[in-house]
């Protein structure tokens, strides 16, 4: 591992950043409208339903911003080079794949970690809501699990770009959505009908996201949450490398990868 | 041994052999040229050495190690130049140029680009976003990206495509310049074959995926032995045209007082001679070489 290489993806990250109002747009603004849009909602529930219900909304939606921004940091940062003809450079360097990944992970946390703190200050001057009240521990963990699930995500994204092209370009970005309604973002695995109940627990957000709403009612870290979702991120994680390697590697034979350039 | 060797090197893309079993090898400080017609696997070669499609056979050593388990060792001391190759529009030349000498490490990074900057002239464009250069300014910048790390081997695919000739030219000086004082190899493909002559010690042509030449550009040309022969004479050219005839040669009037023969190298003192023994009066004569253009054409046009 190299530091100067992981240096030189990260600049070209905050290069990119400094001169796209589109990744502004993707990372900072679409994410804070729709906390703002979810906060709202929830200073409405908090009339119907209660503190809790309102609050289960608010910290879902926080926190799934710390999967999108992850996410979306590693696939859409992967297709700006390939837009700009630009991936060839980078990997005829002597960067290693685990170098460009890391650099990524780095990038993504830092991206996410910015916007949940903005999040967090607009939830508490806006909405009355401080998500710290679930504690630093819980939501370290619930980070870690998060920015997990987010990398394993990015490159199964980026390792399908890699094989199939740009033509699947809107997999960065609209995939992850296609999965949310199944990892119980703003409501309890329990309203799910029983067979997506099943599924819902194959995804670790799923149980960040109940450990999240059991700390309102129940303050203190629920391991056994943290534990699940630590334990099949793992599996997740391994083998979201593997079929990144096998795409790389299909591409590579297919002659795909020279020809994402255009 | 060669600070390239390849070997047996072959890729197939389902039933088109894009590259069939080459093999070659470039010594140290020597530019090799590759040349072909489009689709004679020039590209798909320079993407195998460059480690971005996999071959299905064959192999690659660089400084004498297997570039396959030695990758990111080799790339080090490899870099690359193409007119058709473009860095990140968004950013900034300079911003460009920064990101690619930390993913080589280049030591006192500013003053090597910067230094690069002024032989290439394009102080000016530092801060201008890549997207908005022409495509001389693009091809002198991706020239500069290509050498920051100073590579101790280059693979240039067509790195003067649009330029104009005066860069065009310091390009080339700079690559001559390269080669003998840093010893750097290249390995060199064109399709403007005056750039091939002046600059490559060898040459291979590919065509259909294979080697079908190979050897330095004068002793290429020297296997094309025909040569064209212009007179320019005052006299009727019905006696020249006899006199031709009956000698089996193969000619044409361009004027009514020029006449072009192609003919072996080794006629050309009997013809003329001939000539002016029928008492034609021969007031310039003119004799166009092969050079490897038409080497070039020859192998492509052979299907």
């Amino acid at each position: 591992m190299s530091i100067n290489r992981i240096k030189a993806i990260l600049l070209h990250e905050m290069f990119m950043m400094r001169h796209s109002f589109e990744v502004i747009n993707d990372i900072v603004i679409y994410p804070l409208l729709q906390i703002v849009i979810f906060g709202f909602l929830t200073l409405y529930l908090f009339g119907l339903n209660g503190k809790t219900a309102g609050g289960y909304v608010l910290i879902g939606t926080i926190l799934w911003q710390i999967i999108s921004i992850t996410q979306y940091s590693i696939s859409v940062g992967c297709l700006w080079d390939v837009w700009s003809r630009n991936l060839t450079n980078i990997f005829i360097s002597p960067i290693s794949i685990y170098e460009y990944f890391t650099a990524y992970i780095i990038s993504g946390t830092l991206k996410s970690l910015f916007m949940f703190v903005l999040a967090s200050i607009l939830s508490i001057y806006v909405f009355h809501f401080n998500i710290l009240h679930l504690g630093i521990i819980n939501l370290f963990l619930f980070y870690i699990n998060l920015i997990l699930f987010a990398f394993g995500f990015g490159i199964i994204v980026v390792g399908l770009i890699f094989r199939f092209g740009s033509r699947i370009q809107a997999f960065a970005w609209a995939m992850i959505g296609i999965f949310q309604p199944f990892m119980a973002v703003i409501y309890p695995v329990s309203i799910l009908p029983k067979s997506l109940q099943v599924i819902s627990y194959l995804f670790p957000p799923t149980y960040v996201f109940e450990a999240a709403r059991a700390s309102i009612a129940n303050p203190g870290v629920q391991w056994e949450y943290i534990g699940k979702a630590f334990f099949i991120n793992i599996i997740f994680v391994y083998l979201s490398m593997m079929f990144f390697d096998r795409m790389f590697k299909a591409s590579k034979k297919k002659g795909q990868f020279a020809r994402l350039e255009g | 041994m060669g600070i390239l060797e390849v070997k047996n090197l072959t890729k197939k893309f389902g039933q088109f052999t894009a590259v069939n079993n080459i093999s070659f090898s470039v010594s140290q400080g020597e530019i090799l040229g590759l040349l072909g017609p489009n689709g004679a696997g020039k590209t798909t070669t320079i993407q195998m050495l460059l480690g971005i499609t996999t071959p299905d056979h064959g192999q690659i050593n660089y400084f004498g190690k297997d570039f396959f388990t030695h990758r990111q060792e080799c790339l080090s001391d490899i870099n690359f130049a193409s007119a058709f190759n473009t860095l990140q529009g968004r950013t900034t030349v300079w911003e460009n140029l920064v990101v690619s000498a930390h993913l080589y490490q280049v030591k006192e990074y500013k003053k090597r680009i910067l230094d690069l900057v002024s032989y290439f002239e394009v102080g000016r464009l530092l801060n201008s976003r890549y997207y908005d250069l022409s495509s001389g300014e693009k091809t002198r910048v991706n020239l500069i990206k290509s050498l920051l790390n100073e590579p101790k081997i280059m693979l240039m695919d067509e790195p003067t495509a649009s330029l104009d000739p005066d860069v065009a030219d310091k390009t080339l000086t700079l690559i001559e310049n390269i080669k003998k004082d840093k010893k750097v190899t290249i390995l060199y493909t064109s399709h403007n074959m005056g750039e091939i002559e002046r600059i490559c010690d060898r040459v291979i042509f590919l065509s259909h995926g294979k080697i079908v030449a190979e050897d330095t550009p004068i002793n290429l040309t020297k296997k094309i032995t025909t040569i064209t022969l212009r007179l320019t004479f005052d006299a009727k050219k019905q006696v020249i045209a006899k006199y031709l005839t009956e000698q089996k040669q193969q000619f044409e009037f361009s004027r009514e007082n020029v006449v072009i023969i192609k003919t072996q190298e080794k006629l050309a003192p009997d013809l003329i001679f001939g000539i002016k023994s029928r008492e034609v009066w021969i007031t310039d004569i003119d004799i166009e070489k092969p050079t490897l253009e038409d080497v070039f054409l020859q192998i492509s046009r052979v299907k």
